[in-house]
């Protein structure tokens, strides 16, 4: 009994140091300066680059939790490490399945054409939820628009959203 | 509607959503999960360019081991008189011969023996050069025509004879220009050196260029880049200055191209070229400072450096900034500090060629590189202070922009040769000041930007990238199969042939030199059990070295596979005809050098039958060349890995057709991944 609790504590314990390098190493290629500091506005970068899927809205509340007082432009990572930890360790913003994904799109093809064209794309990005930049819509469309259809064929596409780095 | 979103968002039951709310969900569902698609293409953008700059860094360190290696063995031989006198020959190709230089005004010997062909159809030059000869030198390369070696060498020699009368330091004033434009590392890119006389015009009065050194090496076009950026010299001295890098460096060029190029272009006039050229450079000013406020420097500054004492120093015994210049005389009472004063002088050179900037404050060793410093903010405001300066203009590191600010602003680096890695993997830049105030203004650009190709979408650019990048890697982690195989067993107790992700991790950190993130690269790398447990042996995804022509075993293979630059550069030293060919004793020699510089068991039996194999036609000769280019990777069914990657073998051919050939090894490269583990493209 004893030696069981004792390798489970060890297996949590080795989950944690992972969890603890991989965040140190996905902070460290956005570290340019190598001084353990990254712009602000790479962070939704590295959060999302650890497999987690926050929307804009849940990203302004990790980053007030860690910003410094003063409007530093940058985000330190003893500030970093113990959220993400933390996040990665309850695994919070999981991304949903593919079929969930796949159903939003269906979603938006009122008329069930199984297709959206580029308009009903672009409106729906620029003008629901949390809008896209132009830069976003733009780099979309460049690889969700189907070359010889011109169209966006979400089920090809979904596929390519959703293919798993683990 | 049939279809119902099951989000985790709070709702009432019994209300069905509006269908508008509906397309809200829907929106945010998609546009997070884009934005996470997105960051993960931009997390492999990076770590791309960490495992480019790593493997790249980790060969210079390894040049520089060499390098201090031959110093300790010099200074050993000559102490020893019973050494062996052909390693200290074969040596005394880097050690300035300068007071034989100096009394002989042409170290190129006679050109009266060299004629023009009639059967010649290149460019013809008559000095001096005028700006007309430059035109016709720039569109006789972009026909492809090479410069007779007559011609050449003339050149050469008019602009080491101009080179001579400049001071250590360039002054460049804008008075008359008023603007001048700054560009940093070309390697051998003769289309980026195109495109910045495209977009700026030629060096003229009106235009006046600083060129940041790193004219040469790495690319198919050194000597070409490198001749015309003399010829401009030659044609407008007093409006172009040109720096010194740390390429511009005999045992550099050894090692990273230069002098393989030459040989391949100037086969019988090899030795000559290559002379002229070391000449030249050793006489390249050092660094250039513009209308007293900017001072242009290809690595940086050092808390050793001072402008006094560089304008001092003697520039020319440099034929190699690698290693500190030799004592010539003996004993005397002054001997000592002579010699002290020397080192210092030749740290200062090697600290102006090879810094970089750091965030972190003071001067600390460049341990990333191995030569020359990591400067500090610190150390850029009191030199800039002390010599009133505004800014220090630097090049040396490829930057994915061709550019980036350091040291709030005091530091830029300028990066001249786009798509330096691999095509897409960073712009080029070059900068232009102008007005009283010297106001920058930086122009980027992409050498082959307009091709008529369809354009590849960010995900392709990036898979293509990180597919070129993951072989280089894969190929360094292959020359170190034996160590790592010890390393993971060390944590396999049990051989069960598995062990956990941190383990494999951390032995990769353990026995490989690159400074890359493996938790982020290791599904990339190998393949877990159902216990999310490592399969250490897919690491090698059975892969292996062979040799062409030598049948030895798996390890002697792989040592020298994993040493093939550094042993290349040995032979080349060797090799003091440019024959291409080394006896077999030599190439022995060659071996054992590296052994005991890098403490690896072999025996000399185990070279000995090596070298047997590969005098092929056993007149006891060995064609170096070839056998650095016949290894192979091959899988186990003997399918040849490495042959996409020998794409620039045919470099020269490489030019007009690059937007074409770049789709095509994109492709191949891809292609060469499905076949090898398809998970590879298919993960984003």
């Amino acid at each position: 009994m004893a030696a069981s609790t004792d390798e489970a504590k060890e297996n949590a314990d080795s989950l944690f140091n992972e969890i603890q390098r991989k965040i140190t190493e996905a902070f460290d290629i956005f570290d340019h300066e190598s001084n353990k500091t990254v712009d602000v506005r790479e962070i939704g970068t590295i959060v999302r680059s650890l497999g987690c899927c926050p929307t804009e809205g849940e990203l302004q509340d990790m980053l007030h939790e860690i910003e410094e007082e003063e409007n530093t432009g940058y985000i330190r990572f003893e500030k970093f490490l113990p959220m993400m930890t933390k996040i990665l360790m309850e695994r919070r913003y999981k991304p949903s399945p593919e079929d969930i994904l796949l159903k939003a799109f269906q979603v938006l093809d009122v008329e069930m054409k199984g297709y959206l064209t580029r308009e009903e794309l672009e409106k729906y990005m620029t003008e629901e939820g949390e809008p896209f930049t132009q830069d976003e819509l733009e780099e979309m469309l460049s690889s969700a628009i189907d070359p010889d259809k011109g169209t966006i064929l979400y089920k090809d596409y979904v596929s390519e959203l959703t293919v798993d780095e683990q | 509607m049939g279809c119902s979103l099951s989000l985790k968002t709070p709702k009432p039951k019994n209300v069905e959503l509006s269908r508008t709310e509906r397309k809200i969900i829907a929106a945010i569902l998609i546009q997070k999960w884009y934005r996470m698609y997105v960051a993960r293409l931009e997390a492999r953008r990076r770590y791309t360019w960490t495992i480019f700059q790593s493997i790249e860094y980790s060969g210079e360190q390894d040049q520089l081991k060499l390098h201090n290696f031959f110093n300790s063995m010099i200074n050993q031989l000559s102490l020893d008189v019973n050494g062996q006198p052909k390693i200290a020959r074969a040596f005394a190709s880097t050690q300035r011969p300068h007071v034989i230089a100096k009394e002989t005004s042409d170290v190129i010997g006679s050109l009266d023996d060299i004629h023009i062909e009639s059967t010649y159809t290149g460019p013809h030059l008559t000095l001096p050069i005028t700006h007309a000869q430059v035109k016709t030198l720039i569109q006789a390369f972009k026909a492809k025509q090479r410069l007779h070696v007559r011609y050449l060498l003339e050149l050469l020699n008019a602009a080491r004879k101009l080179l001579q009368q400049q001071k250590n330091i360039n002054y460049a004033s804008t008075s008359i220009s008023k603007q001048i434009t700054v560009c940093g590392d070309l390697h051998g890119k003769l289309e980026d050196l195109y495109m910045i006389f495209h977009k700026n015009g030629l060096p003229s009065v009106d235009n006046p260029f600083v060129f940041n050194g790193d004219f040469v090496d790495r690319g198919p076009s050194s000597i070409e880049v490198a001749t015309i950026l003399l010829a401009c010299f030659l044609a407008s001295p007093n409006e172009v200055f040109l720096n010194r890098g740390n390429h511009e460096d005999h045992v550099m060029n050894l090692r990273y191209g230069f002098i393989k190029e030459i040989i391949k272009k100037y086969k019988n006039n090899a030795v000559k070229v290559t002379n002229a050229f070391s000449e030249v450079f050793s006489w390249l000013p050092l660094a250039t400072v513009i209308d007293n406020k900017v001072l242009v420097v290809h690595g940086g500054i050092s808390d050793h450096v001072s402008m006094k004492s560089l304008a001092r120093l003697d520039r020319h015994k440099y034929i190699s900034v690698l290693r500190p210049p030799t004592i010539t005389e003996v004993g005397g009472l002054d001997s000592m500090s002579m010699e002290l004063q020397r080192l210092e002088e030749w740290k200062q050179v090697l600290d102006l060629l090879w810094s970089d900037p750091k965030s972190h404050m003071g001067c600390n060793p460049n341990t990333f590189r191995g030569g020359g410093c990591y400067f500090g903010p610190d150390v850029t405001d009191s030199f800039l202070e002390e010599h009133k300066f505004q800014l220090l203009i630097r090049s040396h590191e490829c930057k994915p922009e061709g550019f980036e600010y350091n040291h709030n602003g005091k530091v830029l680096t300028i990066f001249s040769a786009s798509n330096y890695y691999d095509i897409g993997s960073n712009k080029g830049a070059y900068i232009k000041l102008s007005g009283p105030d010297l106001q920058i203004h930086i122009v980027q650009f992409l050498a082959n930007e307009c091709s008529g190709v369809r354009k590849l979408t960010f995900t392709q650019r990036i898979s293509c990238l990180e597919a070129s990048a993951m072989q280089d890697l894969r190929e360094k982690i292959l020359a170190l199969k034996s160590d790592l195989l010890e390393e993971f067993k060390k944590h396999d107790t049990e051989e069960k042939g598995t062990i956990t992700i941190g383990d494999w991790c951390s032995a990769m950190e353990t026995v490989m030199d690159v400074d890359v993130p493996w938790r982020m690269l290791r599904s990339k790398l190998v393949k877990l059990n159902s216990d999310k447990q490592v399969i250490y042996d897919t690491t090698f995804e059975q892969l292996q070295i062979l040799h062409r022509y030598s049948e030895n075993g798996d390890s002697v293979m792989e040592l020298l596979y994993r040493y093939k630059d550094s042993l290349e550069t040995i032979f080349r030293i060797f090799d003091k005809d440019n024959s291409g060919y080394i006896s077999m004793t030599e190439f022995q020699e060659a071996c054992s050098i590296l052994i005991r510089h890098t403490s690896v068991s072999l025996l000399p039996g185990q070279i000995k039958d090596v070298a047997k194999s590969l005098d092929l036609n056993k007149d006891g000769q060995i064609d170096f060349n070839e056998f650095l280019e016949a290894f192979r990777i091959v899988d186990q069914r003997g399918l040849d890995y490495t042959a996409d990657h020998l794409r620039e073998a045919d470099s020269e051919e490489e030019f007009d057709n690059i937007d074409t050939i770049s789709l095509a090894s994109c492709n191949s490269g891809m292609g060469l991944k499905r076949s090898v583990e398809p998970s590879i493209l298919c993960s984003a």
